[in-house]
């Protein structure tokens, strides 16, 4: 497992690319969810994915995610093609994601869902407990982390919307991750929680995860993030810094839907 | 930091307490071939042991990943004339015989599980329905190698000196052991990582994948431990019945016996298939022997089923246990939001804020 958060800032400034698609389309039916996009995101920066309603962003997330296969197309991370591969495949390459309707195990612990996502170091370690002294504390540590630490013993389906989105973001984070994909990570939580995701969104940042964050919030999507991608109908149409894509009038007409 | 590690594994009275409950049910189940008034009694014990056996071998892959299968009886009866063929044409030690027929069962697993698991809910169902009944009927077909509709006769174990009541006696030890055997098994998976991606599976399949647990395999290796333990089940049992007959041993009944004695006690728990089968296998045998073989104990156990199903889904053991905790004093609640609350809040916030957004 390769991990980026030990490398000096100005290393990761000349970044890499990591994840990468080329002509990625998907189809439901009649509708062309993803449409010939290509886009790249760099490594180290946080990098949002923006555009109304139905243009295709999670469809996206999900082709490259594994979730769904694509209908054509390429996807790399790192160089390496990962198209069409596994989902678990993709995760454990080191991309992280979690799910625009926050999903989490409803019926197991906070500690559980988190432990869940503990990657073994080896397969003859998968009877060891589960419960494993370092996975233990380091979930815990995670928990802590996110803020709810004091939820460990609780039902996962028992906690408030918003702090089950914190939780699933412990749960990403156990499986130590160095690319993040957030969909609408501010979506149904009140100001002080979405304020506290971003905390914790740059502070990881700052650690040397690289982020993919589709989001509405536009002031958070300004605030927050390096470089933005913008989506119509399946497609890219702009991408730049937050100031420049803001006013491209281009991204004005998608939204305003001229 | 013990006391860091005593909060995971919840407080010493809890540990105490099972460790009182598995000696009181170790008590039990050893004594009760001295304290059975008569064979028969003795024999309704083995019965109950057997679903025991059968029930918590089904509970391997139903428990952990949530994958219901009614035609679980494929595994059992492969088993049982695994070992029953294995002694007659190979001439082979029976409990040698009985492993090694487990372990075949077992591999032959391993396509099916490939095949029928890769769909879920009501499909997997009708997979494992669908695998079952093509048993039934090779079985039946097959006459001169399984002995066909008329069935096989199973060579016993134990030679004629050994009187009946003494052979329902060994049998129980015998079923007690293997049972004693999976039930530590499924223990020793429930703890452990690979036991918390199956039941993460059993929550969210693709979640699980998400987060990187190879889901497809996790399954595959539950099922197949589930297939082997369901086999040294129909095994041990075909040892003691003497008698194979593939209306029987392929039934989509003993398949849903094995689905209704888990989600009774409780799948998610480690007696649950115990219990369950106790009450099954108690009201079968209560049943047969007041009103013969009819086909009510059919329709009862059709109705029980769709009962537990609809108002029990986590078995009986979890509903009193939350009915316990309902009368227990409880600190306030930490949910803060409703689901309706949350759809509203999520309705007000699709629109508004995106344009708001791009027009400054
Ligand atoms: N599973 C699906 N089946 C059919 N249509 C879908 C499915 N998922 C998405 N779509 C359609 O694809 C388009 C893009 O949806 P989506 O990727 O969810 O957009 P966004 O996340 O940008 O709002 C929409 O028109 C949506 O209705
Ligand atoms: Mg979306």
């Amino acid at each position: 497992m390769t991990s980026t958060h030990e490398q000096p800032a100005e290393q990761r400034e000349s970044a890499r690319i990591g994840l990468a698609a080329t002509g990625l389309s998907k189809a439901f039916g009649g509708v062309r969810a993803v449409d010939d996009a290509t886009v790249s995101f760099h490594h180290g920066k946080v990098n949002a994915l923006i555009g109304p309603n139905g243009s295709g962003k999670t469809t996206f997330f999900n082709c490259v995610t594994g979730m769904i296969k694509p209908d054509s197309g390429t996807v790399t991370y790192d160089g390496a093609d990962i198209t069409g591969k596994a989902a678990h495949r993709i995760a454990r390459a080191g991309i992280g994601r979690s799910f625009q309707l926050c999903r989490i195990f409803p019926r197991m612990t906070v500690l559980e869902n988190v432990l869940a996502a503990v990657r073994p170091p080896s397969r003859t370690r998968l009877l060891a407990s589960a419960h494993h002294r370092d996975d233990v504390a380091r979930a815990r540590e995670l928990l802590s982390r996110v803020g709810i630490e004091h939820l460990e013993r609780a039902d996962a389906r028992d906690l408030s919307y918003g702090q089950q989105k914190l939780l699933e973001l412990a749960g990403v984070l156990m499986a130590d991750p160095d690319t993040i994909m957030l969909d609408e990570p501010a979506g149904g939580v009140n100001p002080a929680l979405i304020e506290r995701i971003a905390g914790l969104v740059r502070s990881l940042n700052a650690e040397g995860k690289t982020f993919i964050v589709v989001e509405h919030n536009m002031e958070l999507v300004m605030s927050l993030s390096d470089h933005v991608v913008v989506f119509d109908r399946g497609r890219r149409i702009s991408e730049g810094p937050p100031s420049v894509v803001q006013n491209d009038p281009r991204v004005l007409e998608a939204y305003l839907g001229v | 930091m013990p006391s860091a590690s005593d909060r995971t594994r919840g407080p010493g009275l809890t540990t105490l307490l099972r460790l009182a409950g598995l000696l009181v049910l170790a008590a039990a189940v050893l004594s009760f071939p001295s304290v059975a008034a008569n064979p028969f009694i003795l024999s309704v014990g083995v019965v109950i042991m057997s679903y025991a056996v059968l029930a918590t071998g089904w509970n391997f892959v139903g428990g952990f990943t949530g994958y219901m299968s009614l035609g679980h009886a494929a595994y059992s009866g492969l088993g049982g004339y695994a070992t029953a063929l294995l002694i007659i044409e190979s001439g082979l030690n029976p409990w040698l015989a009985l492993c090694l027929g487990a372990l075949l069962t077992a591999l032959i697993a391993v396509p099916v599980g490939i095949a029928s698991l890769r769909v879920r809910g009501a499909s997997f169902v009708i997979v494992s329905i669908a695998f079952v009944l093509i048993l039934q009927l090779v079985f039946q077909s097959w006459g001169e190698f399984t002995g066909g509709s008329n069935g096989l006769r199973v060579p016993r174990p134990f030679g004629p000196d050994v009187l009946r009541p003494e052979q329902h006696e060994r049998f129980f030890y015998l079923h007690a052991a293997v049972l004693a055997i999976a039930l530590l098994a499924w223990w020793l998976i429930d703890r452990s990582r690979f036991g918390i991606g199956l039941k993460a599976i059993r929550e969210d399949e693709d979640k699980a994948q998400a987060l990187g647990i190879p889901t497809f395999t996790y399954k595959l290796v539950a099922f197949v431990v589930s297939a082997f333990f369901t086999a040294i089940g129909g095994g041990l049992y075909a040892l003691w019945f003497g008698y194979l007959d593939p209306i029987f041993q392929f039934s989509i009944l003993i398949g849903s016996y094995m689905v209704l004695m888990s989600l009774l006690g409780g799948i998610r728990s480690l007696y649950g298939p115990l219990l369950g089968a106790l009450v099954v296998g108690y009201s079968v045998e209560f049943f047969k022997n007041e009103y013969g073989d009819t086909q009510f104990h059919l329709v009862a156990t059709g109705l029980l089923l769709g009962l537990v199903v609809l108002f029990m889904p986590d078995g009986v053991i979890p509903a009193l246990a939350a009915l316990l905790r309902r009368f227990r004093p409880q600190a306030s609640s930490i949910r803060e939001v409703t689901q309706a609350e949350l759809a509203e809040q999520r309705e007000s916030q699709e629109s508004g804020p995106i344009t708001q957004g791009a027009k400054r």
